[in-house]
């Protein structure tokens, strides 16, 4: 990297980067609230089973028909075969093993590999489709707060279409015409979620833009983008941060939606394809669709109670 | 000191097209100011002084604000209306400005060093060894003890007359050669208001800088300036050498101004005052804009606006009471 580079992620990344004493001071701020700890705690837990679990699972796509409907151990199963020559059912009971120890579904794939494999695609989906939303959100609300008249107006007048256009509806019908990928899955859920960043970013850089140290560089020679790039947004940051942190779940959620209604990357297991395929057979087997529900309730859960640490530990006005 | 102009405003109209009416807060204001001469814009709260000194680098914002008419010649470029990116060379190189808060005016999240530093690269191309070496010593120049400390100090961490200084220590870092100081002394105490004080004299003295001192206060008039421009209504009404300004002054507002200076001496109780309010800058009464307010109005002064006009080589006024005036 060169160092005309590194000095613009300086600026960007700004006093987290610059300021180790100011990370510390967030951190012990952060650490005051267990809840979002225990929430950082998962998603790193999380990301690392998504990332060097399935060097270890075994393949989530296997089938094995000898195995259906296995519970996880400590269960118990009943089933009834009917046996044609006796005429009459024989009730077997099928206990857990360890040999899936989150037991398997109808197929007999391997619950655990299959978990693991949600885990990665959630984690991916959440983070690069709020990466980019959050980009773009940032980069239009401070353009927008920055050169107001009507770029201001356009751009608020482009995020309103946006904001009322039905997104899901949108994702189904471009899923619908291309086909399912996680790559569009990704770009449809980053290219129509910034909307929400884009206004809440405009408004605190409005307020920021009327302060002396923005008209003060301005005196002092800076340009557009440098009072942009090196005074709005690095003031702005610490919004960014909790905000991305608070929309993931939501993206989460509609990734799993999608693959809930069928429209997931066929070719990946993600929670939202277990669960559809639980659902089938919930009375026979609970944990094919139970299991990635927890996952999802947990994720979400941890995501958003890391969110709300990060804000109260951000907002210099809470007392924590 | 030479006589030669070093910035010259000529007829500068600086109006605002609100949503409520035209205000029009500069209303032809001509000045020239020499190379190495303080030159102070005096006036009450809402005057113009402050737009006057956004206008020269054309700061305020726009729209809704415009300069409708006028120019102001540097270099025999007229700043009124050059392309933005010349003004940008020229903002903070040539031309400086110092704010009255260096609380607000300092980024809160940056040091003290990042943010002179940024200053000195925006017009100079030094690597960050060279830069940091420039900023100590711009840092030690505006007596920061500890200056090292200093330039890894957010603005939070400093006090109100060392980030006052920073800040001119920031304007300063390119050498400009002329420093527009709004109000620079009005957040600060009385004692870090003589250290502001002394460290502009000296600049002046040893650097030969012109400077734009803008202020409320004749008594820093006294102290700093060699020459005083007293606003009213968006107009210089009386220009001349501070000592004359003070001594002999023209026009009846300087003298309202300058009776309202508080004597210790006297014996009176009251603090004297002009009585009335400074004109609505959207509505302003005809003729001179002070009549109104003036002690010594007569009718002429109703309807015909004065001219600013020689009343000797080195004192200006606009003041109808000047009988060479008008003919």
């Amino acid at each position: 990297m060169t160092s005309k580079s590194i000095s613009v992620l300086r600026k960007i990344a700004g006093p987290f980067y610059v300021n180790r004493r100011l990370l510390g001071y967030y951190w012990e701020r952060l650490q005051k609230n267990k809840l979002s700890i225990a929430g950082l705690g998962f998603i790193l837990f999380l990301a690392i089973v998504g990332i060097f679990g399935p060097l270890f699972t075994q393949d989530p796509t296997k089938a094995d028909l000898e195995v259906p409907n296995m519970p996880p151990p400590g269960f118990t199963r009943q089933e009834s075969i009917y046996n044609i020559k006796t005429n009459d059912f024989t009730n077997r009971t099928i206990e857990g093993g360890l040999t899936h120890p989150l037991g398997t579904d109808s197929k007999g794939r391997d619950m655990l590999a299959m978990l693991v494999s949600g885990a990665r695609i959630s984690l991916f989906v959440g983070l690069l489709a709020t990466g980019i939303a959050v980009f773009l959100g940032t980069f239009i609300g401070v353009l927008s707060a920055y050169l107001g008249g009507w770029v201001d107006n356009a751009l608020m007048r482009f995020t309103d279409i946006m904001m009322t256009f039905p997104f899901f509806l949108l994702l189904v019908l471009i899923v619908f015409i291309f086909g399912s990928s996680l790559a569009i899955i990704v770009l449809v859920i980053g290219l129509t979620g910034w909307t929400g960043a884009a206004r809440l970013i405009r408004s605190e850089a409005l307020s920021l833009r009327t302060r002396d140290f923005i008209t003060a560089s301005k005196a002092l020679g800076a340009s557009d983008t440098r009072i942009m790039f090196n005074h709005l947004i690095p003031n702005v940051i610490s919004l960014v941060i909790v905000m991305a942190s608070l929309s993931i779940p939501g993206v989460i959620m509609a990734e799993a939606a999608l693959s809930f209604i069928g429209l997931g990357d066929p070719t990946s297991t993600s929670w939202g394809t277990i669960l559809n395929a639980g659902q089938h057979s919930l009375e026979t087997a609970w944990w094919v669709a139970v299991e990635p529900g927890i996952m999802l309730f947990l994720t979400v859960l941890a995501f958003n109670f890391f969110g709300d640490g990060l804000r109260d530990a951000f907002d210099p006005k809470a007392s924590i | 000191m030479n006589s030669e102009a070093l910035l010259e405003v000529k007829n500068l109209k600086t109006w605002f097209f609100t949503r409520r009416g035209i205000v029009k807060a500069v209303n032809g204001v001509d000045f020239a100011l020499r190379r190495g001469e303080c030159l102070c814009l005096v006036g009450e709260s809402g005057c113009g002084k402050s737009v006057t000194a956004l206008s020269l680098l054309r700061l305020f914002d726009s729209p809704p604000g415009k300069i409708v008419e006028g120019e102001i010649i540097y270099q025999g470029i007229d700043l009124a209306r050059c392309p933005i990116g010349h003004l940008r060379q020229i903002r903070g190189k040539d031309i400086a400005m110092v704010f009255q808060n260096a609380q607000s005016a300092l980024n809160p999240i940056f040091t003290i060093g990042d943010q002179i530093i940024e200053q000195i690269n925006t017009h100079l191309d030094l690597n960050r060894e060279q830069a940091l070496e420039k900023a100590r010593m711009l840092l030690d120049k505006m007596r920061i003890p500890e200056v090292d400390r200093a330039l890894t100090q957010y603005p939070h961490q400093m006090s109100g007359g060392m980030k006052q200084r920073a800040m001119i220590a920031m304007s300063l870092s390119c050498d400009p050669c002329i420093l527009i100081a709004d109000e620079p002394t009005t957040a600060v105490d009385v004692t870090i208001r003589a250290q502001i004080m002394n460290i502009l004299q000296e600049l002046k003295r040893n650097r030969d800088m012109s400077i734009i001192f803008i202020t409320h206060d004749l008594s820093l008039v006294r102290e700093i300036g060699d020459r005083a421009a007293v606003i009213y209504g968006g107009r210089i009404v009386e220009i001349a050498p501070v000592e004359r300004i003070l001594n002999k002054p023209a026009h009846p507002y300087t003298r309202g101004l300058i009776s309202c200076l508080p004597d210790v001496s006297s014996e009176s109780k009251r603090l004297p005052s002009i009585e009335g309010n400074t004109p609505n800058p959207m509505d302003m009464p005809s003729g001179c804009p002070f009549h109104p307010r003036c002690n010594r109005v007569m009718d002429v002064c109703r309807s015909v606006l004065p001219e600013l006009m020689n009343i000797l080589d080195v004192h200006a006024v606009a003041c109808h009471l000047h009988p060479n005036l008008g003919k």
